[in-house]
């Protein structure tokens, strides 16, 4: 009698695997486009609770880039995860005061694609964005107010437009993307409030409501894909504008920075699925 | 309709990024002196205390200043601006100078002599542990004497300080010519003298560029060292001068309260704003007090801290030179009597 219930359940799970089997053969595959880029150029950095004065200098970072087709509907919707992390140097107008920066970023969108028939190669998306921005500046010759933490939590808008085409027979993808935050939330601490008075348990205020009147950031990353086979060479440009400010506290950056990185796109296979020479591959970008 | 909405969502894309403006300033001698007087106008936490009319000073000085002029020449104008705040916590720091108000001090009679301690009451035999030396007077009453608290010190050391005056009747803490320092240094040592946990001040920041924006003050609270550490419940007396000032005012001030802790000497220097940090133009530092530390009562204690009553009291020049300083006589007095 026990062999024949586990019979019977053994029976129905590959059933139910060869069902799921079926599914999966008729699920278009999604390739992943990965791109590693490292990235430099210059900054502006004020910030209003450690000085008055604008300080300039270089900018250094590193950056990952992901990009995939949705599941639940690969042929007009994509995914974009970015992460990454710069580092400032700047000088004070004088040239006798270093202010650094540290930012680690991420950014999660989900778009909207729909490619231009009139315009062949050219695809045009849309769709909200998510940020997480966690930085600090340090600026050592300031005693009680040496230090100003960045983090921010939006949610916004985001576009691209990107263009294939070939130069002679290498391909190439241009792109451009534009983002804006609309809603969220940043941390400042009040005009005059020294971290030591946080550290003693005044937390109140500290969280900001980042909307376009308080948070302004627009984020534009220009790339091109030269493609080598698999892989790709991108290079491109990236800008990062912020202006914040909140109780009497202005923090600007301005980021221009060049990028170069290599990009390509990757299938991750299961090796229990099954793929039938009919399943369709969606790519992000091609 | 639909090009419509296109059209205002690229306009909305095109104005948002439009930045909040920050200030402008220009690198002559006019521009560094208005960057200075705004800074300090917008920043600084005593106007009222010490009843500066800030506009007025302004209107004073600003015809001082020459475009021609050279950059000592405008460091003495700003310097001298800065002197009108009476604040030995604001500074003007540039390559060649640092610009320091004295008057807090100069003014009043030193009551100290470390020689004369080192002396005549311990030739010169002491304990020493960082910069803190201790021993244990002829009277079997214990002396510590803390220079600043800028150097740390931990529990386990005072520990070992308080331990060493185990016998000790009471304990005198010379906190006299005490310029400051970490306020978290102080209140470590503080926390061997609070029984429990207990409101010792309130701290008031500033909410924005004009002179009456504060916050609500917001208590400070210490707690005892932890369990295990040396809680100090003999009598204390606490002797101070004019150069007791910044963290070891607030030391005082948060000392005061407790009920076996005298103060005696003279009144302190002050100095109960933390400081906050600028620059000019032209690279300069300016450092000027911004946040107001209260005491437990809600007091500004700028203008210092004056001893318990009946307790003022000074160094006798003449009897110094019979090797006794009378402060640490009278505290003795206090403790023994």
């Amino acid at each position: 009698m026990r062999l024949t219930v586990s019979n019977i359940f053994f029976s129905l799970l590959l059933l139910v695997g060869v069902a799921a089997g079926r599914t999966w053969a008729a699920e278009p595959v999604r390739p992943v486009t990965s791109a590693w880029t490292v990235e430099a150029g210059q900054v502006l950095r004020a910030n209003t609770y450690l000085s008055p004065l604008r300080y300039n200098g270089w900018r250094a970072g590193v950056g990952l880039e992901r990009w995939q087709a949705m599941r639940f509907n690969p042929r007009d919707w994509v995914m974009r995860l970015t992460v990454g992390a710069d580092l400032d140097r700047t000088l004070s107008p004088a040239r006798n005061s270093v202010m650094w920066g540290l930012d680690l970023r991420a950014s999660w969108a989900m778009m909207w694609r729909n490619r231009i028939d009139a315009l062949p190669g050219l695809t045009l998306g849309f769709g909200p964005e998510a940020d997480l921005d966690l930085g600090v500046l340090y600026l050592p010759r300031n005693g009680n107010n040496p230090a100003q933490a960045e983090v921010a939590a939006t949610c916004g808008l985001t576009a691209y437009a990107t263009y294939a085409l070939r130069a002679g027979n290498l391909p190439i993808l241009f792109r451009w993307q534009p983002s804006v935050p609309l809603i969220g939330a940043f941390f400042c601490p009040d005009y005059g409030e020294l971290y030591y008075e946080i550290a003693l348990g005044n937390r109140s205020g500290l969280v900001h409501c980042a909307w376009p009147g308080s948070y302004r950031r627009f984020k534009s990353l220009l790339t091109a894909d030269l493609r080598f086979g698999a892989t790709a060479l991108r290079i491109g440009y990236r800008a990062d504008v912020i202006s914040s400010r909140s109780g009497g506290i202005t923090d600007r950056v301005e980021a221009h920075t060049v990028t170069i990185g290599i990009s390509g796109e990757w299938l991750m296979l299961n090796p229990r699925r099954q793929l039938s020479a009919e399943t369709e591959t969606i790519s992000a970008f091609y | 309709m639909s090009r419509r909405i296109i059209y205002i969502c690229l306009l909305l894309f095109c104005l948002l990024p439009a930045c909040h403006p920050l200030p402008e300033h220009q690198d002559s001698p006019s521009g560094n002196f208005e960057a200075l007087w705004r800074v300090i106008d917008e920043h600084y936490c005593f106007f009222e205390e010490k009843d500066i009319d800030w506009r007025e000073i302004h209107d004073r000085y600003a015809p001082m200043v020459r475009e021609d002029m050279t950059k000592r020449q405008l460091f003495s104008v700003c310097a001298a601006m800065l002197d009108e705040l009476r604040d030995g916590h604001t500074n003007l720091s540039a390559p060649f100078a640092t610009s320091y108000y004295r008057g807090w001090w100069s003014d009043y009679p030193q009551n100290f002599d470390l020689r004369l301690v080192e002396q005549y009451y311990f030739n010169f035999n002491y304990q020493q542990l960082g910069d803190i030396f201790y021993g244990i007077l002829p009277s079997n009453v214990g002396y510590m004497r803390v220079p600043s608290f800028t150097v740390g010190i931990g529990h386990g050391n005072i520990d070992y300080i308080l331990n060493y005056f185990n016998s000790c009747a009471g304990l005198i803490i010379d906190v006299r010519d005490n310029g400051g320092g970490n306020l978290s240094y102080a209140e470590v040592l503080a926390s061997h003298f609070i029984p429990e946990t207990t409101t010792v001040g309130y701290i008031m920041h500033k909410t924005g560029p004009g002179h009456d924006d504060f916050s609500e003050p917001f208590a400070i609270e210490y707690s005892p060292a932890p369990s295990g550490n040396v809680l100090w419940t003999r009598p204390v007396v606490l002797l101070t001068n004019r150069s007791t000032f910044s963290a070891a005012n607030f030391f005082v001030a948060v000392l005061r309260a407790m009920p076996n802790v005298t103060v005696a000497g003279a009144t302190t220097g002050g100095g109960s704003g933390m400081p906050y940090s600028s620059e000019l133009p032209c690279g300069w530092g300016v450092r000027m007090s911004a946040v107001s530390i209260l005491d437990h009562q809600g007091r500004v204690t700028e203008s210092g801290i004056e001893p318990d009553k009946g307790c003022a009291v000074g160094l006798d020049a003449v009897a110094a030179l019979d090797g006794h300083d009378t402060m640490i006589d009278f505290a003795v007095k206090l403790i023994t009597r």
